[in-house]
């Protein structure tokens, strides 16, 4: 086999081992790329960041283990933001996966100090994808107990709510169906409730055309979201770190490509 | 009547949740009623799920089929996080809500994570197979995707700062015209086929042969 030809045929071995120390050297040494600030963010944080303490913000925890790396992050950094605002954190999720997100990130807070069922509640999982994000948009009575088996109208965080638009904000952090096109379709439309997104990557696409309507206020976008959020709310954390290794694993799989097309072209070329 | 009762049943009740949409009135009330019994549907259908995994893996097990080792793990995995899941839902110790949420965060979340970066190094090496510009077709989606991720990433800023300005401007032109193309084309077609169930003339959610 010829040079052009091993060029267009690298032992998927090597890209894996280049990618491996690629993404692995900058977790353990960072190289502290700047990061810009982008509108999205900006407008996500001033919308957070104008609720009043004693507010309550439901969290639509909408991902799995699987779109967690992208996600979880997202909502950390927004829970970090409104503990510190002293507003309030209720969690549903319409994924099964999601309530122990949900208990994740409010047992760190628990440690600190802070009360379940006054400071945040996590409500469980609701099945029924769709209809189930559409009854209870509509009525948040329908899950009568939480998590962790408490009667939900024994919890003080939940007095006077009935439905999502008793909440200052909607908030989903989602990676896929059902998510932020069902909430808006079932629950954004009809009740004119204020719905932000935390999405994976990958459903960025989707939920574009739901920003660009003024359906979805306003989105943080997988890791660099996260990463961003931190960084104007003056805490930058784990998701920055992490973004000096997604940024060179994509010079990494780009630098393939383009190798790649060269091969390519210059085998044409004979 | 095993085909004509649940046409009727389906044809009432999307009658009253689609008017339910249009209308002011009681028909709202029947609606939040309706979505209510289809929550506890859905908790059915996770338990008859569970039964059925049961039982084939069971059968798997017992006969020693091909592979009877995953069904062991799959059969052990769903007895010990729906006993502990239980205790912890009906109000168990720390000590048990503990293990479920450590069972949760040591095991799956750490595979569910593994299985998704894996992921990575396949794509990664998909994408050097795959996108070479063989066509101009190609061509505009190779480029496409090479200016997202770069300008998407903060090392894109450092060789050039227009990177993430193009990168915004693909997400946000480009791209939310073709998704909004594509929702819309969904959404008629959603309507069509949802008012051929209404009407009864199409029959795949009954089961068995049209």
């Amino acid at each position: 086999m010829d040079f052009v030809s091993r060029l267009q045929n690298v032992d998927r071995r090597i890209i894996y081992i280049l990618l491996i120390l690629v993404t692995a050297v900058p977790m353990i040494s960072p190289l502290n790329l700047p990061l810009s600030i982008s509108p999205g963010t900006t407008e996500f944080f001033n919308i957070v960041d104008a609720l009043e303490p004693g507010d309550t913000v439901l969290f639509s925890l909408d991902y799995a283990p699987s779109g967690a790396p992208d996600v979880h992050p997202i909502a950390a950094a927004v829970m970090e933001h409104l503990m510190d605002k002293g507003v309030n954190v209720v969690s549903v999720s319409f994924w099964d996966a999601g309530p122990m997100f949900g208990e994740q990130l409010m047992r760190h807070y628990e440690e600190l100090g802070y009360e379940y069922g006054v400071h945040f509640a996590n409500l469980g999982f609701v099945p029924g994808q769709e209809t189930a994000i559409k009854r209870f948009g509509e009525n948040v009575g329908t899950v009568s107990r939480d998590f962790r088996g408490n009667p939900v109208s024994s919890l003080p965080i939940m007095e006077g709510i009935k439905d999502t638009r008793d909440f200052a904000l909607v908030i989903d952090f989602v990676a896929g169906n059902p998510g932020i096109q069902e909430w808006v379709r079932q629950v954004q439309g009809s009740l004119g409730i204020t719905l932000l997104a935390g999405s994976s990557t990958v459903n960025v696409p989707q939920t574009m055309p739901f920003v660009d309507s003024g359906q979805v206020k306003a989105m943080l976008a997988g890791l660099r979201g996260a990463a961003e959020y931190e960084l104007v709310m003056g805490k930058p954390g784990a998701s920055v770190a992490k973004m000096d290794a997604q940024s060179l694993g994509h010079i990494v799989i780009i630098l393939f490509i383009v190798v790649g097309n060269i091969a390519f072209f210059l085998d044409k070329k004979r | 009547m095993r085909r004509e009762v649940p046409l009727i049943i389906t044809f009432v009740v999307g009658v009253i949740v689609l008017f339910a949409n249009m209308f002011e009135g009681p028909l709202q009330a029947w609606s939040s009623e309706l979505t209510g019994w289809l929550i506890i549907v859905s908790a059915f259908a996770v338990g008859l799920a569970s039964v059925n995994l049961f039982r084939i893996h069971g059968t798997a097990l017992m006969r020693m089929r091909p592979g009877w080792f995953n069904s062991l793990a799959l059969i052990v995995a769903l007895i010990v996080f729906a006993v502990i899941g239980t205790m912890a839902r009906l109000g168990g110790d720390e000590k048990i809500n503990n293990l479920n949420q450590n069972l949760y965060d040591s095991i799956i979340g750490p595979l569910g994570a593994a299985m998704f970066a894996m992921l990575a190094f396949y794509v990664a090496s998909a994408a050097y197979r795959a996108f070479r510009m063989r066509s101009a077709e190609a061509t505009v989606m190779l480029i496409a995707a090479i200016l997202t991720m770069i300008g998407k990433a903060p090392i894109g800023e450092l060789i050039w700062n227009k990177f993430p300005v193009i990168a915004e401007w693909l997400i946000d032109i480009p791209n939310t015209a073709g998704q909004r193309a594509i929702m819309i084309g969904a959404a008629i077609g959603a309507f069509a086929t949802s008012l051929r169930i209404l009407l009864g003339l199409e029959r795949g959610h009954l089961g068995g042969a049209e």
